[in-house]
């Protein structure tokens, strides 16, 4: 009797750890195909002179002419820069927009929810479109209405290497918080407010709660969004590919946007893959970094 | 027991299928139709040509059904499938395409881009398929266009020449004889003059209209200074003895010209960031004399818009006044003879990783030249103001009749005359080489000399260097 019981519980366990396999099958399956196949194929790929009909095995070749291109230095540099001008003031701007919604009613915050998350919704390709009227170069457009209003004669937004980089990177200011501005109010709102009303009964100014609570509070989910707003920074292509082209003279061509050039202009693809490739181990690297530096405290 | 564990791989199974399938199967549809090389022999039947293809022309998508047809019952044992692309996205469909190995039988593509697909190897030779008939259909010149060396890689479909457009009261009230510029072209010394002539001031003195406005904004800046190559004594890249030509003397002249144009103030300062849209809505709303480039059917387009404002339409272009379209000839540099920018665009025929029979490529060219002659070339021809380049089309009833500018017509006829043949004998290597140039020194070095961020000579200067380094000091023109 106790044999055959331990055979069924036996037989359960096998029957259960079966659909186990096969559930988790699924999304190896999919991860396979579309996370490690395509990586791997890119490695391959980088080194390879590619053709559709045939390639050519090249070795590290692909490499090499990345790293003595000046074209991706420059590029890279121009990702770093517009990373750095962008990250940290849009992680700043949706903090304080998530602290100033935070007080209102439930019914309010979710207004501003949805206004703030809208232009995430929109199509980037229609962003741009709107961007592109508001830099028009001429006095028709807005932005050179608003700095006329200053007395500053019109500016060629887009077509200045003066003011190119910074009108993408103003373009950036300005749109697309809401994702993380509705991830620092999920955050916000998790803190516990026996915290609060025992800084309240210490006396604690609404600084000192900010210092104390609610930054500290906060760490993980800036370092969250510090981590993916660099990943995606340094991915940066559709602004510049469709605002500016990269120029004037490669002044915001970042490495997206080469990468797209060597791939689909020049049919490159075992450069582009090699780019690709050295584009993610920077990411990782400073990824990394990131995790390193300002991971240490974090309590999760 | 065992039929649990059973029915768990069965399920693992189906959805590995189904992910499989699911991602290779467009591909592999594509390849086995594009490349299904036998006629009336597999078990359809029937061989099915593939072709891409985007609005040439407004009504030109809408009759793609009737182009379906037509062609199976001229051919009952071929279908011929269309696939409509939209501009904005036709080649990067196709590229996409070419690049899985599996592209359509047949695409449409602008004659520049030959070499690039030449050099992929996935162009189908359709000189041995096409009866001489077929070839003395298409006039020489276009025809060209879609060769390389002995090869010729599609068929074209229409030939445009590209010209500069004037607003006729603006030109006259500047004193401009257009009637005889049409016939006889002019010098840059003569145009700079005569858009000099075109700019007004308002009170405050700032230009409420300039005497020439062109699209640069990022690659269109390519289109304007290859115009204007073209009329400077650099029609190609490349000279007959395959020396690089924008190394010449003559780059740095038309650079400078371009410099002199935007600092005379016939230009806009902010030109480097005017795109095409922006230039042709200054235009039609009175804010240039003169617009390029010019296609002819823009003539139809200021025709229309003309029509919009006199019944009051509100879809009329906002401020835009009546507008008389007038087609002139691109000024000549460094005193060059006329050779004026012809753009060929037609069809190609692509092959992907399964090789084609033979069968197979005679029906695709049997398609090229169907689409490519009769009468829907004389129907998008006709909608685009064009004249057709095959003696079918040329015969052809048109289903509709636009008006046109006489004037305008025999100015058409006095500039294609003067179109040179494509140049067939620049090896793709090359001719790549050339692109790259173009993408990564040309076009970046011609934004900053148009923002005033660079001088002409440094332009010139950065150009000679990469063509020296691709080329060497021998492949480059020094003069």
């Amino acid at each position: 009797m106790n044999q055959l019981l331990t055979k069924r519980k036996k037989l359960k366990l096998e029957s259960d750890s079966g659909w186990g396999y096969a559930f988790i099958a699924v999304a190896l399956i999919a991860f396979s195909l579309f996370t490690a196949y395509p990586v791997i194929n890119a490695f391959i790929i980088s080194l390879q002179k590619y053709r559709p009909l045939g390639s050519t095995y090249v070795g590290l070749e692909n490499f090499v002419n990345s790293f003595s291109d000046e074209l991706f230095w420059k590029a890279l540099k121009n990702t770093l820069v517009y990373t750095l001008l962008t990250v940290p003031f849009n992680i700043l701007l949706s903090f304080l927009v998530a602290i100033l919604i935070m007080p209102f009613k439930k019914k309010t915050q979710t207004i501003f929810k949805a206004v703030y998350y809208l232009p995430a919704v929109a199509s980037g390709v229609s962003l741009a479109v709107v961007w592109l009227w508001i830099f028009d170069p001429l006095k028709s457009g807005i932005a050179n209405q608003a700095v006329g209003l200053f007395g500053i004669s019109n500016q060629n937004w887009l077509g200045s290497s003066a003011t190119a980089m910074f009108s993408l990177v103003l373009m950036s200011w300005l749109s697309s918080h809401g994702t993380a501005i509705i991830i620092y109010l999920a955050a916000l709102l998790s803190i516990d407010n026996s915290y609060y009303e025992a800084a309240d009964i210490d006396g604690a100014t609404f600084l000192q709660k900010l210092r104390y609570i609610v930054i500290p509070f906060l760490k993980p989910t800036t370092l969250f969004l510090l981590v993916t707003g660099v990943i995606g920074s340094f991915q940066v292509f559709q602004n510049a590919y469709l605002m500016t082209g990269g120029g004037p003279d490669h002044a915001t061509t970042m490495v997206g946007l080469l990468i797209f050039n060597n791939a689909f202009t020049y049919f490159e693809f075992g450069e582009a893959a090699a780019q690709s490739l050295l584009l993610a181990a920077v990411i990782a690297l400073i990824s990394f970094f990131q995790f390193k530096i300002l991971g240490k405290d974090i309590e999760y | 027991m065992k039929k649990r564990n059973g029915s768990t791989l069965l399920l693992s199974a189906i959805m590995m299928m189904s992910l499989l399938s699911a991602c290779g199967g467009n591909a592999n549809n594509t390849a086995d139709s594009a490349n299904s090389g036998s006629t009336g022999s597999s078990g359809a039947g029937k061989d099915t040509i593939t072709a891409l293809l985007p609005p040439v022309s407004a009504n030109y998508q809408a009759r793609f059904a009737d182009m379906e047809k037509e062609f199976n019952a001229l051919h009952p044992n071929l279908t011929l499938k269309i696939e409509p692309a939209s501009w904005e996205d036709m080649t990067q469909k196709l590229d996409t395409q070419v690049n899985a190995g599996s592209p359509p039988d047949i695409a449409w593509i602008g004659a520049s881009g030959l070499s690039k697909y030449a050099a992929l190897d996935v162009l189908i030779d359709l000189n041995p398929v096409l009866s001489d008939e077929v070839k003395a259909d298409y006039d020489e010149v276009p025809m060209k266009y879609f060769q390389l060396g002995d090869a010729q890689y599609g068929l074209p479909a229409y030939m445009e020449i590209h010209t500069i457009g004037g607003n006729k009261q603006f030109l006259e009230e500047a004193g401009i004889d257009w009637k005889s510029i049409q016939q006889n072209g002019w010098t840059y010394d003569e145009f700079r003059k005569a858009i000099a002539k075109g700019v007004v001031k308002n009170d405050k003195g700032e230009t409420s209209r300039y005497g020439f406005v062109f699209a640069t904004s990022g690659v269109t800046s390519k289109d304007y200074l290859a115009i204007l190559a073209k009329t400077a004594g650099l029609p190609d890249y490349f000279d007959k003895d395959l020396k690089y030509t924008y190394t010449s003397k003559k780059f740095l002249g038309l650079l400078t010209a371009i410099r002199e144009m935007i600092d005379d103030g016939s230009m806009p300062k902010e030109l480097s960031s005017i795109d095409a849209g922006k230039r042709w809505n200054m235009f039609l709303t009175g804010q240039t004399m003169i617009t390029g480039k010019g296609l002819s059917a823009f003539e139809n387009s200021a025709r229309l818009n003309n029509e919009k404002i006199k019944a009051n339409d509100g879809s009329a272009v906002a401020d835009s006044i009546e507008v008389d379209y007038i087609s002139l000839p691109v000024p000549t540099f460094n005193g060059a003879d006329y050779i004026p920018t012809s753009i060929v665009d037609g069809y190609i025929a692509l092959r992907g990783k399964k090789e084609p029979s033979e069968e197979h490529i005679k029906n695709i060219a049997l398609a090229v030249n169907f689409l490519s002659s009769g009468s829907i070339a004389a129907n998008y021809s006709n909608e685009l103001f064009l004249t057709p380049i095959t003696e079918s089309a040329r015969k052809a009833e048109v289903l509709e009749k636009f008006p046109r500018n006489e004037d305008n017509v025999a100015a058409g006829k006095a500039m294609m005359a003067k179109a040179l043949p494509a140049r067939t004998d620049i090896p793709t290597e090359q001719a790549a080489e050339a692109l790259k140039i173009e993408t990564e020194v040309i076009i970046p070095k011609l934004q900053a000399l148009l923002a005033d961020e660079i001088t002409p000579q440094e332009m010139y200067d950065a150009v000679k260097a990469a063509a020296v380094k691709s080329f060497g000091e021998d492949g480059v023109v020094a003069d």
